[in-house]
């Protein structure tokens, strides 16, 4: 194989994935780092004003009600998508009739347009026209007739739900995935010893699993920095900003509001928490190990 | 193993587990038959009866046959574009050797470190990218979309091609193959079934995606499918019936898909995470 690795062929070979993954994925950070630094309507040239945009940011209430949106839908999904998709793996894991089926049905929505599960959740959410209101005040529960989506308190809680949703199948795939990769005679030598299934579970299963509950992780915080669609078709972001995360805060700053410069500015911080929470995860889930 | 009693706990379990995450799917299949005053006055009584309006509504407004027909352009023409050059990227960096190793590593973990870059950042300065190629309408979709699948494949290819002997290049070179014969007539076809992956894995992201469509796309004769959906919220009117019909037509062939497909998609979902 050396003599026919020569340097103009491995370098023939490489050349045209790493132009394009440079030009539309590299230079695009580095791009949009460069606009935040810029004061930028889509017209004219981009005026150069340091970072003006940031301090902007600092003192942007709305910004500050992005973040903590996104840190709601993170903490409401994330304890809901590891325990549940945990425990529903382990129901499913078991030889059961109709099981393959059930496993493809609960992973049915991660293949559907994002956009369109939007929709689909716009007919069970909606203060007006969703079934969820619709069924409270049928049997007569009135006062618990919420405004789900579109109000200014629960939307971010909702959005998580739909989320959640979204990726349970996905996840709960991923743990059976986990679950089959520890050896049989372990979990029957300690049943022999006589621990219960919770013990089983508690002492061996979940150490077992440590890999696959980082991957989860990794797959949830990432994940969580790319709703969009699903808040788009809710509620728009609104009323009044309020039910924005910090990506559908920043789409909606660079192309509704055609405030480029500050878009990127949204844009670059959003980019840097999620690396900085994929780092910090990975510094501390080695240490674990 | 298991004793009656957890069993019939189990499957009552399992099945009410199952009809919470369909039941989604099973309203806006009720719904789409509902005329739009029917969801507004009463939005959780059974349709009247089985009425169509929606869908000769919905293909009324929106050109269906196009918006597939431009969905499956750009699918192609990215696929053919990024299959070729991931393909001869992952085998110079999974099968050819290095004077530096490092070198080898730096370039991998460069292709791959795009899996955690959310698409977010990059919309602007894309679209101010594809102004300077003078990349329009599908082909400002077709490169983006290229760029997007670099990770993962290269992650599956270099994966995948790494585990196949060695020898089989070692045969191939003393029976007189040149580098080309070799990669394409032998190493090729040997690599079909993380093709196939692959394949399936970008035709549904691309088929799904939203974000770089709804800014690079201008032109309503451009739009995809997933602009489709999107198009029934008016400014000034909601078109519900409408809505929900559009939806069921684009939710129904691509549960087919994924029924057809079904080990292929779920295998790559799972691969890209676990070994990501």
């Amino acid at each position: 194989m050396r003599w026919l690795s020569k340097t103009r062929y491995k370098v023939g070979f490489l050349i045209p994935t790493c132009l394009v993954y440079v030009i539309f994925i590299i230079a695009p950070i580095a791009i949009a780092i460069g606009y935040s630094f810029t004061r930028y309507s889509g017209i004219g040239r981009a005026r150069f004003i340091g970072l003006s945009n940031y301090v902007r940011l600092i003192h942007d209430p709305f910004f500050w009600k992005s973040g903590a949106n996104t840190i709601i839908i993170f903490v409401v999904a994330s304890v809901l998508l590891m325990i549940l998709s945990f425990f529903i793996a382990l129901l499913l894991n078991n030889k059961l009739r109709f099981i393959d089926l059930s496993k493809s049905l609960i992973f049915s929505p991660a293949i559907i347009a994002p956009i369109i599960v939007g929709i689909i959740w716009v007919y069970i959410l909606d203060p007006k026209v969703g079934i969820i209101n619709g069924l409270l005040k049928a049997i007569g529960l009135r006062g618990w007739a919420k405004q789900w989506i579109g109000g200014t308190v629960l939307s971010p809680y909702s959005i998580a739900i739909i989320y959640f949703w979204q990726q349970l199948g996905y996840l709960v795939t991923i743990f059976i995935a986990g679950l089959k990769m520890i050896p049989e005679e372990v979990l029957e030598a300690a049943q022999i010893d006589g621990a219960t299934g919770w013990q089983r579970v508690r002492y061996v299963v979940i150490p077992m699993m440590r890999s696959t509950i980082s991957t989860v992780a990794v797959l949830i915080i990432t994940g969580i920095f790319k709703i969009f669609e699903i808040v788009q078709q809710t509620t728009g972001g609104g009323p009044n900003h309020l039910s924005e995360t910090l990506v559908t805060y920043s789409y909606s700053m660079t192309f509704t509001s055609s405030d480029y410069g500050y878009g990127m500015s949204i844009a670059s911080v959003t980019f840097l928490i999620s690396l900085a929470l994929t780092g910090l995860y990975f510094i501390f889930g080695r240490k674990g190990e | 193993m298991l004793a009656k009693r957890t069993k019939r706990i189990m499957y009552v379990l399992i099945a009410i587990i199952t009809v919470l995450v369909v039941f989604p799917f099973i309203w806006m299949l009720v719904l789409s038959f509902k005329s739009n005053a029917e969801i507004l006055s009463n939005p959780l009584a059974l349709p009247h009866s089985l009425s169509w309006g929606n869908y000769v509504n919905a293909l009324k407004t929106l050109d269906y046959p196009r918006l597939y027909a431009n969905t499956f352009m750009v699918c192609l023409l990215a696929l053919a574009i990024e299959l070729v050059i991931t393909f001869l990227s992952s085998f110079a960096l999974a099968r050819m050797v290095f004077d530096h190793p490092n070198l080898r590593r730096l370039v991998y973990g460069f292709l791959i470190a795009g899996l955690c870059v959310s698409p977010f950042i990059l919309l602007f300065p894309v679209y101010k990218i594809n102004i300077f190629f003078g990349l329009r309408e599908q082909w400002a979709l077709v490169f983006p979309y290229v760029a997007s699948s670099i990770s993962f494949n290269t992650l599956l290819f270099v994966g995948y091609l790494q585990a196949l002997p060695p020898e089989i290049d070692e045969a191939a070179i003393i029976d007189g193959c040149s580098i080309w014969d070799l990669m394409i007539r032998i190493i090729l076809p040997m690599t079909k079934p993380v093709i196939a992956t692959v394949v399936i894995f970008n035709v549904l992201y691309m088929w799904n995606e939203y974000p770089f469509a709804s800014v690079m796309l201008r032109r309503q004769a451009d739009y995809t499918l997933a602009m489709g959906a999107s198009f029934f919220k008016g400014t000034y009117t909601v078109d519900y019936g409408g809505i929900v019909a559009s939806s069921v037509m684009i939710i129904i062939p691509e549960l087919i898909f994924y029924g057809l497909f079904q080990k292929k998609i779920v295998g790559g979902m799972v691969a890209g995470a676990v070994k990501g």
